[in-house]
């Protein structure tokens, strides 16, 4: 009775903040012009402004084209569409006004009688950018174009201007390469260059027409051309690019205008966005225009990538909020995940939906945290329970459950490979690799050292048998690349051949770290196994290798993403001297805290969680940086992060949606079903069934009776044809889960064993429950609480027990019920 | 939308069938290969799978340093080993490559090169060649289209060389138990005794309501496919057809005695069955653990019991296809993952040779009648252009009327070619095959 009434309650709350009553129209709180303070050095250096308004509902808006903005000194800048240009040494204010409201900046113009010297890197690299000549579809793409190859972005101006002015030849791997191409630009009669004539279409051009012939970039290339075609000075290299602002969030129909600053690495910044492309990864939910400005469409979230010639691609998101905009009402929260979660979905005008059931919250974190349904007993006393804090204390009663070190076992399992193939069928090996992990996860053994005593593994116990892998997988450079991947969640990988065509990774910077697995050394005395960095120079699991540099075939030493060679005092040791930096690395704490995120919300914060990269911006950058920083702070405390996620309340919310949030799929406002995996699905029958997996049912492997597939240390050792449809990995590969469903699925589902015969076996549930005195309505809510961890509503009940009874067996309607529970939705996916 | 696509297809098709009052599914798979062969189009592929890599010089490629003499076939200037008599009678169907040249010399990398055209790296799972074929072309009846038959037991992981890998679980190979063990019954095909139909129906009504409240609160693009698979797994397991299909009691003793009564044979032999029956992509192992792997005893291995039962069942296979008219729209491939040594080593046996290794195909509008490359004397090395796996896919996609030169776009960003040959460049179909 006092349930409804609660329910109740909460339906009539929920209907108040569903109802999409509109706000009042936001009030203009101030303005600010943007960048705060700008100096242009050079003849007619310019900066684009921004004037912002800071608004009542908590967003900033541009108001660049509707404000007044006036130079106080005409002599000094000029204001040329939205651009400030510097025409006379000295200073001067740019004032802005808008409603009554002003705001006003310092320009400073030094040096503005000197002629900005040529640079082939940024005047001529800058039309190839910004027009997408060298985007990697186009000539920047691994292979070039039509014969013709840029670098990516303008990255490699050196490279840029042979293949212009020379002609080049590219290969990517040992290929004779072809004939080479001729040069893009003819000295003797600068028109007829290939550089003019493809993209304004005078000769058949793939890319189309780029620009027309009275177009200032032609206009350049000629006079260039005309010019000698020089190099001009080297560029300083770009250290940083700042866009502003970083995560805009729009109105519908609202548009912003984007700023690029580039900051070199001589002090100097300058306005980039002269030199930039731009690019909307969703167009129906915004568009971009090429000279930056953001035109919003419908509500939604979008990256926008931006090219800056010679500076990796940089992403930022937008976010249209929805409309119109609520008004909307106080949201509890409980700790920084709610705070940052909550912020952002304000500015979005998306309410989250309301806080789950303590039913979704039970089976959900049980699930989540244990990998295991609980028993109907504990369902019935946490539904029960009328202790306010009942959520806090199941928490921590999960986490230290034996349970919990089962689950996370498994997951590292999973993400470690353990797997008999994979350690080259050797089953000591698996056993040891799995044993070292739960030991570590029962001890909750900080993250670092476990990722250190894994990359840097000596000896021949525990984390050293990841080395004992099959032949396929023992190269150097694949064993870096993993690593890498798994405990900084970047893919290096495509470096591995070439430049990498999305980041600023290049071929060197991978062969430099790939050098830190050249001296592995593996020892073998017929029984057992041992693995050394080889003391005495290069080693190899097995023969002995030199690390040379696929294309240069030179020598590569040791050498750190950022560039520092490793000391030559340390080359002993360099696997730990690389575990060290890595795990110090920011992108350790931040990668994990990604990884671990993705296990609760189905995905990380940057997905895919090992893509983090410029051009895959996060959904929420403060809150990453904020649990990063909190791990880091923390002896990287699994537990302690698993808790902080869940005791918030963005994790415990509903997964019901409401009018604001119905397609909102980026903001974490309410729960997202997942489904289970195949070994935690399993257990899950096999609870619910009351049977477990017999020894016999496993072909030619160890298992004990009473193994729970999240158990099992060599999963390839034992076949079921269960967990072979439902996609259970083999480990061999980075972990990518194939689920979703499939044929095999159903079919399994309507004629597989473990639908039909486990269920009716005897001893199991339903034959024990029938064998009871219990009534069918008692039967009904256990097999509920069991399969679904809730009680039956009356309606379900009471349909369910009228369609028992007009069955001619009683045994056979509850088999088809118990059949119907773990087929259903509800059952095979967290939600 | 890739998935409602595929689902359109086989939809469409399925209208097509019904309105074919009285024509039963093979008779209309039949109809529908003729007009596809005048295009010259293979609508089915059977991939006899020779597992473990057998000896080039010891069958298609007869040299010298080869224990068996070579034989003359029905088409002059071709000779093959001694061992494969009845093969010889069929050459004018078939075209012989012995021109193979491939990197990997152990077994599990070997097989996965020569399945997906790359070494299997840890970053992602390659899409195998059945995967590919079933994705561009999609089923072709209610059967699943694509099967893998027989599992091995005690070596799953060779089982990825034919998955899907990034393309999704929805393009993996249905596995099958081996068809030559007595009993033999493909699992969740059949409905047990203890649930007939009525019974069946009885649970999906159940799980309606069960399934009630929670598809109130979402519905979502997953959960359509569930549907999807949920009603195509029914109708596979209602269908009298689909059970047939994998029933090899339905087929006279004799037809089983003419195939083989071992491993391979019966394979092969359900692998026509399932391709008469609308199956688009059938691999026949056969054979558990790596039995063309003869490090030791090759001859006797070979001579006795390897060799004469391929000769065996793929002759009559070619025989059969040609009988019931399916040769023209089924295409047929016999290789392993590479050759054997040259040389014999000193427990009598060949070891692995990727350098330089022969396959045969035919079938599917593949010329017949021919040899594509050489060897050398002793068949070590290839003399002339080599051919890749890339090359072969290529021929193989072509032969389909798929667009070799496609590439998917894998989940990490890097762009995979269908038929990828040598330092990344697509591979070419061989001349003068399709």
């Amino acid at each position: 009775m006092k349930r409804r009434w609660q329910a109740g309650f909460l339906i009539l709350g929920a209907m108040a903040w569903n109802s999409g009553r509109a706000a009042a129209p936001a009030k203009l709180l101030s303005i600010r012009v943007v960048p705060e303070e700008v100096t242009l050095r050079g003849a007619q250096a310019s900066q684009r402004i921004l004037v912002l308004g800071k608004f009542s509902d908590g967003l900033e808006r541009d108001l660049t084209a509707e404000s007044r903005i006036t130079l106080a000194d005409a002599a000094t800048a000029g204001l040329e569409d939205g651009r400030v240009v510097a025409l006379a040494d000295g200073e001067t204010w740019l004032s802005a006004e808008f409603r009554g409201r002003a705001a006003k900046i310092r320009l400073r113009i030094e040096a503005s009688r000197q002629e900005r010297p040529f640079r082939f890197a940024r005047d001529i690299g800058g039309i190839f950018t910004r027009r997408g000549c060298n985007s990697s579809g186009c000539h920047g793409s691994v292979v070039g174009r039509g014969g013709f190859k840029l670098s990516s972005d303008a990255l490699d101006p050196q490279e840029d201007y042979r293949w212009v002015t020379e002609g080049g030849v590219y290969s990517v791997f040992s290929v004779a390469p072809k004939a080479p191409s001729p040069p893009r630009i003819n000295r003797k009669e600068p028109e007829q260059s290939l550089l003019l004539l493809k993209p304004t279409f005078g000769v058949p051009h793939g890319g189309g027409s780029l620009f027309s012939r009275g177009s200032t970039d032609y206009r350049t290339l000629l006079d260039w051309i005309r010019n000698g075609a020089p190099f001009g000075q080297e560029d300083a290299p770009i250290d940083r690019l700042d866009v502003f602002p970083k995560e805009p969030v729009l109105d519908r129909n609202g548009k912003q205008r984007l700023l690029v600053i580039a900051r070199r690495s001589n002090g100097g910044y300058e306005d980039a966005a002269g030199l930039a492309r731009f690019e909307s990864a969703d167009r129906e939910v915004a568009e971009v225009s090429a000279d930056g400005l953001i035109q919003a469409k419908k509500a939604g979230e979008t990256p926008i990538l931006i090219h800056v010639a010679g500076h990796a691609p940089v992403g930022i998101r937008v976010a249209i909020a929805a409309s119109p905009r609520v008004e909307y009402p106080e949201v509890a929260r409980n700790n920084l995940v709610d705070d940052h979660v909550f912020a952002r979905l304000r500015q979005l005008s998306i309410v989250p939906s309301v806080l789950s059931s303590d039913a979704e919250f039970l089976r959900r974190l049980c699930l989540d945290v244990t990998g295991t349904l609980p028993p109907p007993e504990r369902a019935r006393e946490f539904l029960a329970d009328r202790n306010p804090n009942k959520r806090r204390k199941l928490i921590e009663t999960l986490l230290d459950s034996p349970e919990y070190v089962d689950y996370w076992t498994f997951r590292f399992a999973d993400l470690f490979r353990v797997n008999l193939f994979v350690q080259n069928s050797i089953a000591k090996a698996s056993q040891t690799y799995w044993e070292w992990i739960r030991d570590s996860i029962a001890r909750n053994k900080p993250y670092d050292q476990m990722a250190r005593e894994r990359i840097a593994a000596q000896g021949y116990d525990g984390a050293v048998m990841h080395y004992q892998t099959v032949n396929e997988f023992r190269a150097a450079e694949d064993n870096m690349a993993e690593q890498v991947r798994v405990f900084l969640g970047r893919r290096l990988d495509c470096s591995q051949c070439h430049n990498h065509p999305y980041e600023a990774w290049s071929q060197n910077q991978f062969w430099g770290m790939a050098a830190f697995f050249g001296r592995l050394t593996r020892l073998w005395d017929q029984v057992d196994f041992v693995l050394i960095d080889y003391p005495g120079g290069h080693g190899e699991m097995g023969n002995g290798v030199r690390m040379t540099h696929p294309r240069t075939k030179e020598e590569v030493q040791p050498r750190f993403l950022d560039g520092t060679l490793l000391p030559e005092n340390q080359l002993r040791d360099p696997r730990m001297k690389l575990a060290e930096w890595m795990t110090a690395h920011p992108y350790f704490a931040e990668a994990t805290v990604n990884r671990m995120w993705g296990y609760f919300f189905g995905r990380g914060l940057v997905d895919p969680v090992d893509d983090i990269r410029l051009a895959n911006p996060p959904t929420h950058p403060a809150l990453l940086a904020s649990l990063a920083q909190d791990f880091r702070e923390h002896g990287h405390d699994l537990k302690r992060l698993i808790r902080t996620i869940v005791e918030s309340r963005t994790y415990q919310l509903s997964h019901t949606p409401n009018e604001t949030n119905k397609d909102d799929r980026l903001s974490y406002s309410r729960a997202f079903s997942r489904p289970l995996d195949a070994e935690v699905l399993w257990d899950a029958i096999n609870q619910f069934a009351g049977v477990e997996e017999d020894s016999e049912k496993w072909r030619g492997g160890r298992a004990s009776t009473r193994t729970r597939a999240i158990n099992l240390m060599t999963p390839d050792l034992f076949f079921s044809q269960f967990l072979h449809v439902y996609g259970q990995p083999n480990r061999l590969t980075v972990p990518q889960r194939e689920s979703g469903p499939s044929l095999g699925q159903a079919l399994h589902m309507l004629a597989g064993s473990t639908y039909t015969s486990k269920l009716s076996k005897e001893g199991g549930r339903v034959d024990r429950l029938l064998k009871s005195q219990a009534s069918d309505r008692q039967i009904i809510e256990e097999f509920y609480l069991a399969a679904l961890v809730r009680w039956p509503s009356a309606d379900e009940r009471d349909t369910l027990q009228s369609w028992i009874g007009r069955r001619p067996s009683r045994r056979q309607a509850f088999e088809d019920l118990a059949w119907s529970l773990i087929s259903s939705r509800e059952f095979v996916y967290n939600h | 939308m890739k998935q409602l696509e595929c689902g359109r297809r086989y939809f469409l098709r399925a209208g097509a069938l019904g309105s074919l009052v009285g024509v039963s599914l093979p008779e209309f798979l039949r109809l529908q290969s003729v007009m596809a062969a005048g295009k010259s189009k293979a609508q089915s592929c059977i991939l006899m799978w020779l597992k473990g890599g057998p000896s080039h010089v010891d069958t298609w490629d007869p040299k010298p340093n080869s224990s068996f003499k070579p034989i003359s076939t029905n088409v002059a200037g071709i000779q093959i080993s001694s061992l494969l008599p009845r093969v010889a009678k069929h050459m004018d169907k078939l075209a012989l490559v012995r021109s193979m040249h491939t990197l990997e010399q152990d077994h599990s990398a070997a097989t996965y090169y020569a399945m997906t055209g790359h070494r299997p790296i840890p970053a992602m799972h390659f899409p195998s060649l059945g995967s590919i074929v079933t994705k561009e072309l999609g089923p072709r009846s209610g059967l699943p289209a694509y099967v893998l038959e027989p599992q091995w037991e005690r070596e799953r992981v060779y089982e990825d060389s034919f998955k899907a890998g990034f393309l999704g679980p929805e393009f993996n190979p249905m596995i099958t138990p081996d068809p030559s063990q007595p009993g033999f019954q493909v699992p969740d095909l059949s409905l047990p005794e203890s649930l007939p139909m009525e019974r069946l129906q009885d649970r999906r009504a159940l799980l309606q309501l069960v399934d009630r409240s929670f598809r109130q609160i979402e519905e979502s693009a997953e959960y359509a496919n569930m549907d999807r698979f949920s009603e195509q797994a029914l109708k596979m397991i209602l269908s009298p057809e689909v059970r047939k299909a994998f029933d090899l009691s339905q087929e006279p003793q004799k037809v089983k005695e003419s195939y083989g009564l071992h491993g391979l044979g019966q394979s092969v032999l359900l692998a026509r069955r399932l391709v008469e029956n609308g199956c688009r992509f059938v691999t026949a192992a056969g054979n558990q653990v790596n039995d063309w792997d003869t490090h030791v005893l090759n001859d006797k291995k070979h001579g006795e019991t390897l060799v004469p039962q391929l000769d065996q069942s793929f002759a009559y296979l070619l025989e059969d296809l040609e009988q019931r008219g399916l040769l023209e729209s089924t295409l047929v491939i016999a290789m392993g993952e590479f050759g054997r040594t040259p040389h014999h080593n000193a427990n009598g046996g060949r070891d692995h040779w990727p350098q330089c290794w022969s396959l045969a195909l035919g079938g599917g509008g593949i010329r017949g009648g021919q040899v594509i490359g050489a060897s050398d004397e002793r068949g070590a090395k290839v003399s002339g252009p080599v051919t890749s796996i890339g090359d072969l896919a290529a021929t193989i996609y072509k032969a389909f009327g798929i667009d070799w030169k496609k590439e998917y776009m894998s989940p990490i960003g890097r762009p995979v070619k269908i038929a990828n040959a040598f330092n990344d460049v697509t591979g070419e179909p061989i001349e003068g095959l399709v």
